[in-house]
């Protein structure tokens, strides 16, 4: 199993998506927040994380990932996620992040809703 | 707009900037807006115990604040300000001037109404990042009990341990904010096998000394890393045993390198330790329910061979009673389990009617599978038109060469020729079987091996008048030690007293009084062994 994670991003003219492999955790957050902020810093206002191939996040991580929303609410910006594992739903919904930031089932239906 | 206006303007940034560059925000409004041009500027740290420097410009100020301002600072300032919630001092503002004591009351007033301002929204931030902090940590609370309910949800739902075991090590990463966590069960030999892992961890540093202490504190325990460990060069780590039904130690969970908001590891807290305990509980009954499925499955299993194996051994026993002209034939078999290992058949061949009951060693399937060899044997010798004696032999030989070594069975077969009025019998090791001719009652009694034990015996009928109205009885052991709730044996005189008794009666009449009496003897006590019974009369 992959501890690392590993982020890839396909940058489109609308936004952006950032997909994730592995446990986001303090080092995997941090390492999501700088890819974000590049992105926010390169004009990007639309960001949908993909998390289809990670399993894991502590409350570390989750932290950091609020860090990020409030950063691109602040921009004028929309962070979404998608492909999300139920436990990792279920986690977002009770921790707020659902309350900022909209969770789409598939990337199909986040791509056609936030027009990227 | 006014300078005071737009100096508190350049402050109000504050609600917007990140607490690590607040300080330089402050200190480059007042120097911005301000005659002076120099100072320090100290905030509390986090934990509320020390005035740290925050910023500093064109002075010599120490990293903490530990006395009068005016002391510590070079050059001295010229006006020292209190940062002052209504709770606490949030910092202390240090300024003076570079050039020249020019400092009038209305420079002292201007920097007094902004350090109060800026005292407001430090105030403000802070109690907005406590309460978003505390907010944080009751969500954080209730994430813990859902995945706790989650957990035990699953463990309901599902009973196959690979698919929990992820879940159950995933949410433990998930909750303690673990790096590396492991779980190890114990094999049947006492040792440990890794059975889920996540990070860098060692299948085989599972100490013996570790597993006792776990075993023997039945708790959450914290222990020193190191490079030779079970999860190499971290601080610390934590182990919990899991117990199973009596306390049986059953596994260890274990974590390690628990991350800090501060990016490092430190060591796991006290509820971590809990919420580990809660873990071990949550696995060790999915365990119990993963291992109860598993002998429930097999249990199923081997009940489903059994009735296939009954069924077979239902299809060997005879279906009805031949019919043979001058002699009555009644039979009664009651197996103790589903398969059992007695056996009786009945043979006609130019007129003699030739009965045969066996009863091998032992009971369920090995019993039903040796039944079936006996079975098909006899079945085969009688058809290439063997006498008794021979068959026995024959089969002897047969069943110790192709069967286990502790394999054997007893058996008794007769013969009946009406014309000859007699009765031949081979009695391998059985029960001695009943003759009751002329009012009499006689024993045929063994007089050879059981079927099986050595290779070389051979078997010789006896011969017997059997005129008309004479009665043979065969039976198993089921019969006559069949036990009442005394533990007491129906035995050999009961028996005879019932056929003296009814010397003269049907086939079927003896039958069933024999059963009869056997039933109401035994009462409420379970039938221990398989029972048969063959009558035949000769009318």
């Amino acid at each position: 199993m992959t501890e690392e994670l590993r982020v890839s991003v396909d940058r489109r003219d609308a936004g952006a998506i950032m997909y994730t492999k592995g446990y986001i955790n303090n080092v995997g957050g941090e390492e999501i927040a700088n890819r974000a902020y590049e992105l926010m810093d390169g004009g990007v206002r639309t960001l949908l994380l993909n998390l289809r191939e990670t399993k894991i996040v502590n409350s570390i991580g989750i932290s950091i990932l609020i860090e990020i929303i409030e950063k691109m609410i602040e921009k004028g910006g929309r962070i979404a996620f998608c492909c999300l594992t139920p436990v990792i739903h279920k986690t977002f919904q009770i921790m707020g992040l659902a309350n900022y930031a909209t969770i789409f089932t598939d990337e199909d239906a986040a791509v056609k809703e936030l027009a990227i | 707009m006014h300078p005071l206006a737009t100096f508190l303007n350049d402050l109000q940034q504050l609600e917007r900037s990140p607490i690590a560059s607040q300080g330089s925000l402050i200190l480059n409004a007042f120097t911005r807006h301000t005659r002076f041009d120099a100072g320090a500027l100290y905030l509390r740290d986090a934990r509320g115990s020390e005035m740290r420097l925050a910023a500093k410009s064109q002075c010599i100020a120490p990293e903490i604040l530990d006395g009068a301002a005016e002391d510590v600072l070079q050059p001295a300032p010229h006006v020292v300000v209190p940062l002052q919630s209504h709770r606490e001092a949030v910092g202390v503002l240090a300024l003076g001037m570079r050039e020249g004591n020019g400092v009038d009351d209305d420079d002292v007033a201007m920097v007094r109404t902004a350090a109060a301002y800026v005292s407001t929204l430090l105030t403000n931030q802070r109690l907005l990042q406590e309460t978003r902090e505390g907010d944080f940590q009751l969500k954080y609370r209730l994430w813990e009990l859902e995945s706790l309910y989650d957990i035990g949800l699953s463990i309901a739902s599902t009973l196959n341990i690979d698919d929990l075991a992820d879940e159950i090590l995933f949410r433990m990463i998930s909750l303690t904010n673990a790096r590396r966590a492991a779980l190890f069960l114990r094999e049947d030999a006492g040792g440990f096998t890794l059975y889920r892992s996540f990070g860098e961890v060692r299948a085989d540093f599972l100490e013996r000394e570790l597993s006792e202490q776990l075993m023997r504190e039945g708790k959450a325990l914290t222990f020193e890393g190191g490079g030779e460990c079970l999860f190499p060069s971290c601080e610390t780590f934590v182990a919990v045993p899991i117990k199973g039904g009596n306390d049986a130690f059953i596994g260890v969970l274990a974590a390690a390198d628990r991350e800090t908001r501060e990016g490092g590891v430190g060591a796991f807290e006290e509820n971590e330790l809990r919420l580990l305990s809660l873990f071990a509980n949550q696995v060790a009954i999915a365990l119990e329910n993963a291992r109860l499925h598993r002998e429930a499955l097999a249990k199923q299993a081997m009940e489903r061979e059994l009735e296939l194996a009954a069924t077979i051994q239902r299809d060997i026993l005879p279906k009805s009673i031949p019919a043979v002209d001058g002699i009555e034939i009644s039979a009664l078999s009651r197996p103790a389990r589903q398969v059992g290992g007695d056996y009786h058949a009945f043979f006609i061949r130019d007129g003699v009617l030739t009965a045969l009951v066996a009863d091998v060693a032992g009971k369920s399937m090995p019993a039903a599978l040796l039944v079936s060899a006996l079975h098909a044997v006899v079945q085969l010798l009688f058809a290439e038109g063997r006498e008794i004696d021979e068959i026995a032999t024959e089969l002897n030989r047969h069943i110790h060469r192709w069967s286990a070594e502790n394999k054997f069975a007893t058996m008794i077969m007769i013969s009946i020729d009406q014309e000859a009025e007699t009765l031949q019998f081979v009695n391998a090791g059985h029960n001695p079987a009943y003759l009751v001719a002329d009012g009499k009652i006689d024993m045929m009694k063994s007089h050879g091996l059981p079927i099986g034990i050595l290779p070389q015996t051979r078997y010789l009928a006896q011969t017997r008048p059997f005129p008309a109205g004479s009665t043979a009885v065969l039976y198993s052991d089921g019969i006559t030690e069949a036990e009442d709730v005394a533990g007491e044996e129906f035995e050999n005189p009961r028996l005879e007293a019932l056929l003296e008794q009814h010397l003269g009666c049907s086939a079927s009449m003896i039958r069933d009084q024999i059963a009869d009496a056997v039933d109401n003897f035994v009462g409420e006590a379970p039938q221990k062994d398989d029972q048969t019974l063959v009558v035949v009369r000769r009318v």
